[in-house]
């Protein structure tokens, strides 16, 4: 379906970059595992697993650039559907850990629902809002697209995963001021968010968010229980000052003081053994990864690509921030992965996913020039 | 809001980039990108925060965080008998702790219940012992959840450890004392440290859960048994886990302690003095070698298992010990002080002699009791009594019938018969150049100073002037002067080894922990008495006297010559007969001609002829001759004859 000349315009560097993440990843991830694993990687590691994700993901990716995204659009409703549906399913069959339910566990391997149901929302408000772009003006337009969020980022709230609907209210704010519409009406949002804090605090956050944010401020009333990893990831962080201790020799890492150090933690990881510097690789490489999405976001000839390209670096940009943020206690905890970076399936195919979508748009962006 | 509308003119008119650009605004990729930059450059400021301007902080706290420092206790030192039999020795002592820092974030439940069952005690006293552990000494102390748990508990504890994080079993070192409540006042007990001791101590190395000793040996030689704790550098993961020894430093074992006590003459004491003790609250014993200060038996009665301290003793059992009427836990024989009564006329015949205020042939006849007339009004006339009328007797005599007229001649003077006494002051001197009114340094802590009075001292403490009659109470060691039983025999050694005033002692040699020699306690010798040695003969053979021919006959033993001195000291109110109850003492040395021991025996409530000196002599026929007694099938001596 694509050109093969077209293969000149597959951006190289987006999928380089995203491989250098996922290996940076499997560094950290090794170290990590080290003391579960100490005696290297064998077949049953979980590193394996990982480099068995990122093959099948780059198969994903290239997949989803050979085909025309726009494909995607006109299967849009029925994306949403089926996003709202798994949410919903996994409020009731799925399995929990850490008090929140947010995996299906499907032949063994546990699937994310809301990772998936991230992207193909973030497909269907391309969609709805490319058709709309005459109207984006229109009152009705902006609060029929904050619908279409809410509905999924509610939905994950009660899993509860206030990371991710945290990130699906900030893909939403992006789009659809990338479509358009007027700032102000965001504004007003935002202040009809912000005033209504207080009262969300005091009546509509669970027991279990309020201790979180109480935690936050204060780990140190419950240092052994749920402040633990608010106290030990800053300890982590911190003590790898500029340049870390080193990979695997890190104490804090080694001695299992960091919990689910391969997942939600991992940054403590590397900000420990690999301090400063290895953050600032880090950022580097992700800065690189999100700018080519700006690109394909700028290459793209119709609103829909531009607006799912938009989408997905938004997407990527927030959960790298929020996943820091919590490790470096600006934030309260909330669990969510790095992208690319740690360990787990789902999210790794839904990135590849995202990617093969960007290099799709970018791939036909001068399909119609000769 | 258009900026794209002037490249209309470089496109084809089929291209329709009209409605595809439509809507986009191109400064949208610049704020986005100036997003990324400025979320990122939030995340840097803050981990700059972290790593680069707090980073030292932070890694010290990894630091606390993986390494612990584990003290190794060192063993505590033994103790022997001179003989070399074993008194005490060191077992292991279990105890089930929590490490509340070490319990799993959300298993502390199981962990409780676990515990619960095996050692049975109920979850909610352990969530208790927990946050008390907590408040006390932070997470990462173990709060003790139980004591003294039994051998098979404690091997269940240490197979669960490794898999119940948090759970710790402690092994302390605990100390068994073999020969029990026989020598409990000698040896005493240790306990765990105190909050004061603590404080006091932390800076000798000492840890909030250390023990230390409490009473006897085991407190004087503290810093002798204790060694020194050696201390291990631990690396340990979350769950507390050891993972490797950083850095050891060995501890030092405790030195062990010979006593100078024989425990067989030690055992023999006690029961003679517990069959002379009759009903009394306590009595006491000691023997002392005479020519190096040695204690060769002490004896306080009653005594008490000083086991129970190496349990956990409930605050109800240790009220009991503490209040029962006897005061088990006080050693009678050096911590209590009593009136010496005629024992103390050895230090008033000595002291006479000295001063020329009597000679060997001085004589007095006691027809009873003296009178003395009121200074100021003669028609006020005092009696004082002696214990029956007994005639004309000289020095010896005096001794060896214990007059108590012929002392108050010695004493106090008799102004109307122109007889000139030693005088308050002076009879306060001798007993002062003997040890008494002083502790007499022994290696045991709790010891009494006693009380020597005089005239300023009466004035001073109970505001009266010193009369006459105080001196002549003096003089019979009566009124206010007390002396405690080893003060006693301090002084009786003196007068038998011619006048050196000992430091006695209990510990004999310290050895290292393979048993090699490391020092001799020497023989300490505190003063010279100023008497003369014919003199000091004298009182030797008048005690000799009192044993062959006067009051003291029952200490007489079959085959050793003892000299000795008995005392029946006056206590307490006038009962209604007229009499006091009295407290039995006997001092004496033997064998008279080559002194080598020297005895006090002292039963409250008794009498010095009749419980002391029998007392006396069969403690020291055992002494003499029960080594060729104990090799007779029967293994007991002959009877005393009295």
């Amino acid at each position: 379906m694509i050109d093969r000349r077209a293969v000149r315009h597959f951006d190289f560097l987006l999928l380089l970059f995203a491989a250098a993440l996922v290996s940076y990843g499997g560094l950290l991830i090794y170290s990590a595992h080290l003391s579960i694993y100490p005696e290297g990687v064998g077949l049953g590691h979980p590193l394996v697993k990982q480099v068995i994700f990122a093959v099948l993901g780059v198969g994903l990716t290239l997949t989803i650039a050979w085909l025309d995204y726009r494909i995607f659009g006109q299967m849009a409703q029925g994306l949403y559907v089926l996003a709202v549906l798994l949410l919903i399913g996994v409020l009731f069959t799925g399995e929990s850990a850490y008090g929140s339910t947010r995996w299906f566990d499907i032949g063994g391997q546990q699937i994310q629902a809301s990772e998936i149901a991230k992207l193909f929302m973030v497909v269907a408000l391309a969609r709805y809002l490319a058709d709309r772009q005459a109207q984006m003006q229109s009152v009705r337009v902006f609060l029929t697209s904050l619908a279409l969020a809410a509905v999924p980022a509610g939905l994950v709230l009660f899993e509860p995963d206030m990371g991710t609907a945290l990130v699906f209210g900030a893909v939403w704010c992006g789009m659809v001021l990338m479509a358009g519409a007027p700032f102000r009406y965001v504004m007003v949002l935002i202040g009809m968010i912000v005033s209504a804090v207080p009262f969300a605090l005091l009546v509509l956050i669970s027991d279990y968010q309020r201790e979180r944010i109480h935690l936050f401020f204060d780990p140190g009333s419950d240092p052994l229980g749920g402040g633990f990893n608010i106290l030990q990831s800053e300890i982590s962080v911190g003590s790898g000052g500029i340049f870390g201790k080193g990979l695997t020799e890190g104490t804090q890492t080694q001695l299992d003081f960091l919990q689910t150090s391969t997942t939600d933690y991992i940054f403590a990881v590397l900000g420990e053994e690999l301090g400063l510097i290895g953050a600032l690789v880090l950022f580097a490489l992700f800065s690189a990864l999100l700018f080519r999405g700006i690109r394909a976001a700028s290459l793209s000839y119709d609103v829909f690509g531009r607006l799912i390209a938009t989408g997905i670096v938004i997407m990527i940009l927030f959960q790298v921030f929020i996943n820091v943020a919590v490790t470096i206690r600006l934030v309260p905890v909330t669990g969510i992965p790095l992208p690319f970076i740690s360990q787990g399936g789902s999210s790794l195919l839904m990135l590849f996913a995202a990617l093969g979508l960007l290099e799709a748009i970018v791939l036909r962006h001068k399909r119609i020039e000769f | 809001m258009r900026p794209f509308g002037d490249r209309k003119r470089w496109r084809s008119p089929n291209q329709k980039p009209e409605r595809e650009r439509r809507g986009i605004d191109p400064a949208m990729f610049a704020m986005l990108r100036a997003l990324i930059i400025v979320l990122f450059g939030i995340l840097v400021i803050q981990l700059i925060n972290l790593q680069v301007i707090n980073g030292g902080d932070y890694e010290k706290r990894a630091e606390i965080n993986a390494l612990r420092e584990v003290p190794v206790p060192a063993a505590r030192g033994l103790i022997y008998d001179r003989n070399g039999v074993p008194l005490v020795q060191n077992s292991a002592r279990f105890s089930a702790t929590i490490v509340p820092g070490d319990l799993p974030e959300r298993g502390e439940a199981g962990v409780y219940r676990l515990l619960s069952e095996i050692i049975k005690v109920p979850v909610s006293e352990i969530e208790q012992k927990v946050q008390e552990g907590i408040t006390r000494q932070g997470p990462y102390s173990p709060a003790v959840i139980k004591e003294d748990v039994d051998r098979d508990t404690a091997l269940v504890l240490m197979e669960l450890e490794p898999h119940a994080p948090g759970l710790k079993l402690i092994v302390e070192p605990s100390r068994r004392y073999l020969t029990g409540s026989l020598l409990s006042h000698a040896l005493g007990y240790v306990g765990p440290i105190s909050a004061e001791e603590y404080v006091e101590l932390e800076s000798e190395g000492y840890l909030f859960q250390d023990f230390i000793g409490k009473s006897g040996v085991e407190l004087s030689y503290e810093s002798v048994l204790r060694g020194k704790n050696g201390k291990k550098l631990i690396e340990v993961d979350a769950a507390g886990r050891e993972l490797k020894v950083v850095s050891e430093r060995r501890p030092v074992d405790g030195s062990n302690l010979v006593l100078s006590i024989d425990v067989e003459l030690q055992r023999k004491a006690t029961e003679v003095l517990q069959q002379y003790a009759g009903g009394s609250d306590n009595a006491a014993t000691a023997v002392m070698d005479v020519r190096t200060g040695e204690i060769l038996a002490m004896v306080s009665l009653p005594t008490f298992d000083n086991n129970v301290f190496s349990q956990s003793l409930s605050n109800e059992d240790l009220s009991a010990l503490i209040d029962s009427p006897g005061k088990p836990l006080v050693n009678h024989a050096i911590s209590e002080r009593y009136p010496p009564g005629s024992t103390f006329k050895t230090i008033v015949g000595a002291g006479a002699l000295q001063e020329g205020v009597a000679s060997p042939w001085t004589t007095i006849t006691s027809r009873g009791y003296i009178t003395v007339e009121n200074e100021f009004d003669p028609g006020i006339v005092y009696v004082y009594k002696d214990w029956a009328p007994l005639g004309a007797l000289d020095f010896y005599g005096g001794i060896a019938m214990s007059s108590n007229v012929y002392f108050y001649y010695l004493a106090g003077g008799k102004a109307d018969e122109g007889f000139r006494g030693l005088g308050e002051d002076r009879v306060a001197k001798y007993a002062r150049a003997f040890g008494l009114g002083e502790r007499t340094g022994i290696d045991l802590p709790g010891e009494s100073p006693g009380l020597v009075p005089d005239a300023a001292w009466k004035e001073e403490t109970i505001g009266e002037p010193w009369t006459l009659g105080d001196t002549y109470n003096f003089g019979i060691g009566q009124g206010y002067v007390a002396a405690t039983p080893l003060q006693m025999l301090t002084e009786v050694s003196a007068i038998a080894n011619d006048g050196g005033l000992l430091t006695p002692h209990i510990v004999k040699e310290f050895r290292d922990s393979h048993g090699n020699l490391l020092q001799t306690v020497d023989k300490r010798v505190r003063s010279t008495v100023p008497v003369n040695r014919e003199y000091l003969e004298t009182v030797q053979a008048a005690m000799r006297q009192s044993v062959t021919n006067g009051v003291a006959k029952n200490a007489a033993i079959s085959g050793v010559e003892v000299a000795g001195k008995t005392g029946t000291a006056e206590f307490g109110p006038e009962l209604a007969n007229g009499k006091h109850e009295t407290h039995g003492w006997f001092v004496g040395f033997a064998p008279y001609n080559d002194p080598q021991i020297a005895i006090v025996v002292f039963v409250q409530r008794g009498s010095g002829g009749n419980d002391a000196s029998p007392a006396a002599a069969k403690i020291l026929d055992y002494y003499f001759n029960g080594t060729r007694l104990a090799q007779k099938p029967d293994g007991e001596g002959p009877e005393v004859t009295q």
